[in-house]
């Protein structure tokens, strides 16, 4: 073994690569000092923010472990969490899990990362190494492939674009007594949102007995939403399903509807995606164009989780806690609880203590549905999706009522 | 010769090369440090496509990212909707690739410089949305547990590691026979001198789209392979800009124009950007980018051409005092004292009886026109070259000289009348066309290949006269001796002096076995003497046999040279006549030579 990572360590040298030196590692001993758990997540490139926000969450699941006393089942084995920068492409996040797996070998789980097509690359390293992964990634493809190590938190792609629209209507019949009978699409092509709309074209609006005034597609970046905004004046449908996915082409049709005097709630506009709910979006189009908007997400800082969100805010200057963060939160006690079932830390136990969880309380609270369960396919059995609405300069859950802070603001015609 | 011998040393160094990385692939144990040995070699494999177009024709691409994904998505959607096995469409996404390459060379070979660079910025930009419209935003290859071999899973990644190397090997033979080939020196032809390259006999358009065939072939094949490493397929993972970037980037670094270029790059760059992501991604995020790119402006201000070239030239540096100062060229032959004593104006020394030479017609030019829009820069000319004679065409700057040179040889195409060559008529051919019927050509600007040895610069004319390669070698050496150059073959063309350029220049155009030479200012910026050397070996190769044509301002030399001499003024024909008749014509007097000559005269 050591001449052969002294050979390495020469060839690497060799080509300029000052690469890590992996000094042995001694064999640990049955009750661990610490337990180590990751975050691999966009901390460079175009995803830094989010993966900023990951962090934040999970580090302080860490800092709220520790302060109760650590992993109990292990003597009070303290808990440690590993950083990964996935970068900004497939390649860099694949390389981060691979480098992972093999300069941490006593890692129990990992959480992340972020970007569906990163976490597909990273759980098929993670499914080799049987490291189990927490996702809060939606894409179908991730719990399709027959993996054993992956754990998907949030509901996927096609269940939250299933399942919008008969939360939809759940919200405005709350609010209004009546279930909207009319609505007008105004999407680009990108895929989320040709994903998220395609089931609601494809039959659902028909089925919930709402017709579609008109359905308009645009490619990113808008130049102009006159046209668009317009259809929406004359044709007055009930809800507005706005779905765009750059702050740009958000601000721009925002304005407009503004402009047209159809903004502060006074035409429901539903977008989706948790990019509908930063603090960013706030600073760039300010809280008046906002009020009143609404978007589908995965997970939201939400009822019950009070103490967490102020004790959040706190500690990073954050305003509210997105899902990002929520979910880095939730994710990292999730793993621990498994650790404690498991009564040990090894990473083989925790997937089966994983698989075999079922519960209602502790970090089940920290996702909609409150439950933890998870299929054979490793999807979480009672995903939900939330919906989020600014009010007064702030993303609020207004659905599922079991995690809504605010009532919904819908107005009655 | 020394390309084979290049060759040979070359495929030395592939030997060690990839003895290295095999013991290293066999004795890593660490997965990680496994996928890193395996992207060195995807990155240098799409290096060395990048080369095998860029490198060494010079058209910069900015596009490689769309073979490099097209293959990529060939492999993923065969995997997922056919499962095809990898074995299977590796290959056949390299086939892709190539069919891309030549779909994209067809339209894009039309523009030139940085024209093309952009255009081919567009390709990839433009499949990154075709893919995501068709729905293919994140394609994951699925896991095929019962036959993890057959989808090249395995769970050993060693073995990926060892394709990833052979495909590596398989890319710098299939580069090196190209360097060394005929291929190679119309592409460096290409990259010098495109219109030199036409001159000389290569049909450029051909021979790009060969390479860009195999360029896209290589890119879609490597691009395939990396679906199967990366196992998640993104538009903007493959036909991202990052895709080309890096492409150009490892061949930058390392050396243009060398198949060595990109594996040094790649080398470099792939561990270490993948360390300072590493060691620094999660300390200071985004850190790792600027040290990455300061290291590149680094490298490219001390090593312009890449490390590779730098190293060559240091090492050749050191080699220098050894070499033969290039004072002499030391003509092999040179048994004719009699041709250094000036000979008086009033037409050269009548070997072949003066001005007529009364053989049959080699070229007939018939009322040749050229206009430029409302300029009508050559009009009705007609003057016919009998074989074995040397004809001076000489006029005032702007007279049309060159145009009128441009459209015999093809480069530009008269707007009226006719050129025969041996009766056959010229006019459409393209220059390499024309090239290949016997008509060599050099340029007023001698174009040397800087790079390349002084016989390496003459094969590149050598190939249009030459069914294989050892005749044009034959041929290249002869051309040599011919001018005078034959001791000074192995030199490097970049240390001639201007003189010998010019002979190496005419050695090229002599290489190709051309019955009708077209010279174009050849003596223009000599000094006295060189001009002495240059038309006495002018005249040794007329005494062969040759039909010569020669644009030229310096009369005093032109005056012993040429048997006629056709005048042209403004483009239509002034005078045609032997030299000592014309220098004494009236009107060439007035609008050509002025009072001077008529007082020298």
């Amino acid at each position: 073994m050591t001449t052969r990572r002294t050979v390495l360590n020469g060839i690497l040298a060799a080509s300029g690569a000052a690469l890590l030196s992996s000094t042995s590692r001694m064999a640990f001993a049955q009750a661990p000092a610490e337990v180590k758990v990751a975050l691999i997540a966009p901390l460079s490139g175009p995803w830094a923010r989010q993966g900023e926000l990951m962090k934040k969450g999970a580090e302080l699941a860490v800092a709220d472990i520790n302060a109760a006393g650590g992993v109990k089942a292990l003597g009070g084995a303290k808990v440690t969490l590993v950083l990964f920068d996935a970068g900004d492409s497939t390649e860099k996040a694949k390389n981060a899990a691979q480098r992972m797996v093999a300069q941490e070998p006593d890692l129990v789980g990992v959480t992340g990362a972020w970007l569906s097509s990163f976490t597909l690359a990273v759980s098929e390293v993670t499914e080799r190494a049987e490291l189990p992964m927490l996702t809060l990634s939606y894409a179908d493809s991730i719990t399709s492939r027959g993996y054993k190590y992956i754990f998907q938190m949030s509901p996927t792609g096609g269940r939250q674009a299933q399942d919008a629209l008969p939360a939809l209507m759940d919200v405005a019949e709350k609010a209004t007594g009546k279930r909207p009978a009319t609505t007008g699409i105004i999407a680009d092509n990108t895929a989320a949102s040709v994903s998220f709309a395609k089931p609601m074209r494809d039959g659902a609006f028909e089925k919930s007995g709402i017709k579609v005034l008109f359905d308009e597609t645009f490619t990113p970046p808008l130049a102009d939403a006159t046209a668009l905004i317009q259809q929406a004046r004359s044709k007055r449908p009930e809800f507005l399903l706005m779905l765009g996915t750059s702050v740009p082409d958000d601000k721009l049709l925002l304005e407009k509807v503004n402009e047209f005097n159809l903004g502060k709630g006074r035409m429901p506009i539903i977008g989706s995606g948790a990019h509908m709910g930063t603090p960013e979006l706030l600073k760039n189009i300010g809280p008046d164009l906002l009020e009143g908007v609404m978007t589908v997400v995965g997970n939201w800082g939400a009822k019950g989780q009070e103490g967490i969100i102020d004790r959040f805010k706190k500690a990073t200057g954050e305003p509210w806690m997105t899902q990002d963060s929520i979910c880095a939160y939730g994710d990292v006690m999730t793993i621990i609880r498994a650790v404690e079932e498991a009564k040990k830390a090894d990473r083989k136990a925790v997937a089966e203590a994983l698989r075999k969880m079922d519960i209602t309380d502790g970090p089940a609270l920290f996702y909609p549905g409150n439950r933890i369960r998870f299929d054979e396919t490793g999807k979480r059995i009672d995903a939900k999706l939330i919906i989020v609405q600014w009010q007064k300069g702030e993303p609020v859950p207004i659905y599922p009522p079991a995690s809504a802070t605010a009532e919904p603001i819908w107005p009655k015609r | 010769m020394n390309r084979r011998k290049t060759l040979g040393r070359s495929l030395v160094v592939l030997a060690l090369l990839a003895a290295v990385y095999g013991a290293a692939v066999v004795l890593v144990s660490d997965q990680y440090y496994q996928l890193m040995l395996t992207l060195v070699a995807v990155w240098a494999i799409m290096g060395i496509s990048w080369n095998v177009l860029s490198g060494y024709s010079g058209l910069v691409s900015f596009g490689h990212a769309a073979f490099f994904g097209l293959g990529a998505y060939t492999v993923a959607l065969g995997s997922v909707h056919f499962s095809l096995s990898p074995w299977l469409t590796i290959p056949a996404a390299g086939l892709v690739g190539a069919a891309a390459g030549i779909l994209v060379g067809l339209p894009t070979f039309r523009l030139r410089g940085h024209y093309f660079a952009l255009a081919m910025l567009a390709y990839p930009l433009a499949l990154l949305y075709v893919f995501e419209w068709l729905g293919y935003q994140e394609v994951a290859m699925p896991m095929r547990r019962e036959a993890p071999a057959l989808y090249m899973q395995f769970a050993d990644a060693r073995v990926l590691s060892m394709i990833a190397g052979l495909l590596l090997v398989a890319a710098i033979v299939a580069s090196l026979l190209i360097e060394t080939s005929r291929f190679g020196m119309a592409l460096i032809a290409i990259k010098q001198n495109e219109l030199a390259a036409e001159g000389a006999g290569i049909e450029t358009r051909k021979w790009k789209l060969r390479a860009i065939a195999i360029s896209g072939g290589i890119a879609g094949m490597v691009g395939g392979f990396y679906a199967v490493v990366l196992i998640v397929v993104t538009p903007p993972s493959v036909f991202g800009m990052l895709t080309s970037a890096q492409a150009l980037i490892v061949a930058l670094f390392g050396g243009i124009g060398t198949v060595w270029g990109p594996v040094i790059g790649a080398a470099f760059l792939i561990p270490l950007s993948e360390t300072l992501h590493a060691e620094l991604g999660n300390v200071l995020p985004g850190i790792q980018g600027v040290v990455f790119g300061v290291a590149i402006v680094g490298v490219i201000l001390l090593a312009p051409e890449g490390i590779f070239w730098r190293i060559r030239d240091m090492l050749q540096a050191r080699k220098a005092p050894v070499e033969p100062a290039p004072a002499e060229p030391a003509p092999a032959d040179r048994p004719m004292p009699d041709n250094v004593v000036p000979i008086p104006a009033g037409g050269r020394d009548g070997a072949s009886g003066g001005a007529g030479t009364g053989g049959r017609v080699m070229l007939e030019v018939r009322g040749v026109s050229k206009n430029f829009g409302g300029l009508r820069a050559v009009r009705e000319v007609s003057f016919t070259v009998p074989e074995g004679a040397v004809i001076g065409i000489i006029g005032p700057n702007g007279a049309g000289k060159t145009t009128l040179f441009n459209c015999l040889n093809g480069f530009q195409i008269p707007s009226a009348g006719e050129v025969l060559f041996e009766g056959q008529n010229l006019v459409g051919l393209p220059p390499s066309a024309v090239c290949r019927k016997g008509i060599g050509r050099t340029f007023q600007v001698a174009r040397p290949f800087t790079r390349l040895s002084v016989l390496e610069n003459v094969l590149v004319g050598a190939y249009a006269g030459a069914a294989d390669d050892a005749t044009a070698e034959r041929n290249a050496r002869e051309a040599l001796t011919l001018v005078g150059l034959g001791g000074s073959a192995d030199r490097i063309a970049g240390g001639l002096a201007n003189k010998e350029q010019r002979l190496m220049e005419l050695a090229r155009a002599l290489a190709g076995k051309p019955k009708l030479l077209l010279l174009d200012e050849t003596l223009a910026g000599l000094g006295a003497a060189e001009v002495e050397d240059m038309v006495n070996v002018i005249r040794r190769l007329s005494r062969t046999g040759l039909t010569i044509v020669i644009i030229e301002h310096t009369m005093q030399a032109m005056v012993r040279l040429a048997d006629r001499f056709i005048v042209l003024d403004h483009g239509a024909l002034l005078a045609e006549g032997r030299p000592q008749d014309v220098t004494r014509d009236p009107a060439v007097i007035e609008a050509y030579l002025g009072k001077r000559w008529r007082e020298r005269a």
